[in-house]
């Protein structure tokens, strides 16, 4: 084989383990010395793992691709001795592979709520961790080959042990987030579903529509954000990312956001709310870190930094310009 | 000195993207088709040695820069020169390409062509390609699935991932098979 091929070949297996379960740092140390050692290891990794990236999407004919790829010929074409057993896998599999959850044995039920104001930390017994953000409610259940979540308010912050063969699988809503990676978190205002991927892979299915996949794979960096049947994925900056997990450091941090929304945020937190009495205040731009319990603090800096004028009848707050 | 995260940025969204163009010239200018990959590979090593110390602005001249001064020490290192050939690369320049046109794909023709890509794989590898993208399988989930080893899937992804790439950047997405085959490489000059 020529050199360039054979660097190629390397690249290819070293991208082909960082997939897969058991994926260590110290294997990631390894990585990054092999693509040291050499420009031409960069060149080859980083072209392979974009286009093998770019063809990411191919996760979205998952439930039907039966139609997107024709495997009559494969399977007239299959010279491999088990290939009897392979179709009726197939066979099955296309029915009934990815929607069996109520055929899930559960194994394991717990229910975890939080009130407003307070947060949870779930430890689950694979090691995985689940950060419960105030007034939130989730269900889970575990059986041999899945792990499952029901997010049913609310918004919680995933980091999952990876477990080969077991699936991590979160419903929020109409939503299903299939786990292929490790940290990201949701969040489910009514129908509006926001997921956050801080590290690794997710896939975001919805499960309306049985037959017709809408699906989409979202990796570190990225923001899903869901209304009913349309998705909207962004790339986020690593500040927007630490932005929206900031809350479990009991923080909220804001960049340029209007006080209308802050308003909002500070009010998924306190029992005491915020209320905004005209539009133009409400248009304020405001950012810094504020912490989400003491809306007191924040209120005192409204009236002080931007001169508003504020109106505290104990349950609420009301401000205006 | 350019951080890596830059540079590697750098060279997804700017330099593969020039991926065909750059082939097209190597093949236009080179008429040994063995060494496409090995020189393909030097420019893109050549590539990210120099922007190293600074990020170019026209990354397109930058690029077919590099690719035509490795063409002409190439030839000057073969045994059998041909002069025309290098005279020749001396006078390309930089002229107008045909295919500049083309960038990065739009991320809903990205389906589309990885799609037509596994479509172009070879039936076994197609399945464990299949089984791999678009299943999410793990190699061993994978191997159990079609009941053959671990090896024999992890040398089928390899090959199946290096065509399916190939073709995502506008290659054919052939399978690079092993050279044992070419007994035949000639010593002859472009």
């Amino acid at each position: 084989m020529s050199k360039a091929s054979n660097i190629e070949t390397c690249a290819a297996d070293w991208l082909l383990r960082t997939e897969e379960a058991g994926w260590s740092e110290t294997d990631q140390a390894q990585l990054n010395s092999w693509l040291s050692e050499s420009d031409a290891h960069k060149a080859a990794y980083w072209r392979l793992e974009a286009g093998w990236r770019s063809a990411d999407r191919l996760a979205a004919l998952r439930s039907d691709h039966d139609t997107a790829i024709p495997q009559s010929r494969q399977r007239l074409s299959w010279a491999w001795p088990i290939a009897a057993s392979v179709i009726v896998i197939f066979g099955i599999g296309s029915f009934s592979w990815w929607n069996s959850v109520p055929a899930l044995q559960q194994v394991e039920k717990m229910h975890v709520a939080t009130n407003i104001g307070k947060r949870k930390l779930v430890q689950l017994e694979d090691g995985s961790k689940i950060d419960l953000n105030t007034n939130s409610s989730i269900r889970t259940a575990t059986s041999e080959e899945k792990r499952v979540v029901w997010l049913d308010s609310g918004e919680a912050y995933f980091d999952i042990a990876k477990r080969s063969g077991q699936k991590f699988i979160v419903y929020a809503g109409t939503k299903t987030i299939t786990v292929l990676g490790t940290k990201f978190s949701v969040r489910r205002d009514g129908e509006k579903v926001s997921v956050v991927v801080e590290e690794g892979r997710v896939r975001v299915d919805d499960t309306t529509v049985s037959g017709s996949a809408r699906s989409a794979v979202i990796e570190g960096g990225d923001v899903a954000v869901s209304r009913g049947l349309s998705t909207l994925i962004t790339t986020a900056s690593p500040e927007k990312i630490d932005d929206a997990l900031a809350w479990r450091e009991g923080m909220l941090n804001f960049d340029q956001r209007s006080l209308a929304e802050v308003a909002q945020e500070f009010n998924r937190y306190n029992q005491k709310k915020l209320v905004i009495g005209d539009a133009d205040a409400a248009a304020i731009q405001i950012g810094g870190s504020f912490k989400a319990s003491n809306v007191d603090a924040f209120v005192r800096l409204l009236r002080d930094a931007y001169r508003l004028n504020v109106d505290d009848s104990g349950a609420s707050v009301t401000i205006s310009s | 000195m350019v951080d890596e995260d830059r540079l590697k940025e750098w060279f997804c969204r700017e330099v593969l993207p020039l991926e065909r163009s750059l082939t097209h010239f190597i093949r236009r200018n080179w008429r040994m088709r063995d060494d496409l990959i090995d020189i393909r590979q030097d420019v893109y090593r050549q590539a990210i040695s120099a922007a190293q110390r600074e990020l170019p602005n026209q990354t397109r001249a930058y690029l077919f820069a590099i690719a035509r001064n490795n063409l002409i020490n190439r030839a000057k290192r073969a045994k059998i020169v041909s002069f025309d050939l290098v005279a020749d690369l001396e006078h390309l320049g930089l002229a107008p390409d045909l295919y500049e046109t083309e960038r990065g794909l739009e991320a809903r023709d990205e389906l589309r062509q990885a799609m037509a890509g596994i479509e172009a794989l070879p039936p076994r590898c197609r399945e464990v390609i299949r089984l791999r993208k678009v299943e999410g399988y793990s190699t061993r989930d994978v191997a159990e699935q079609l009941g053959v080893s671990t090896d024999t899937v992890e040398k089928q992804t390899t090959l199946g991932m290096r065509a399916l790439v190939d073709f995502m950047l506008g290659g054919s997405g052939k399978i690079q098979r092993p050279l044992f085959a070419r007994k035949f490489r000639k010593e002859i000059t472009p």
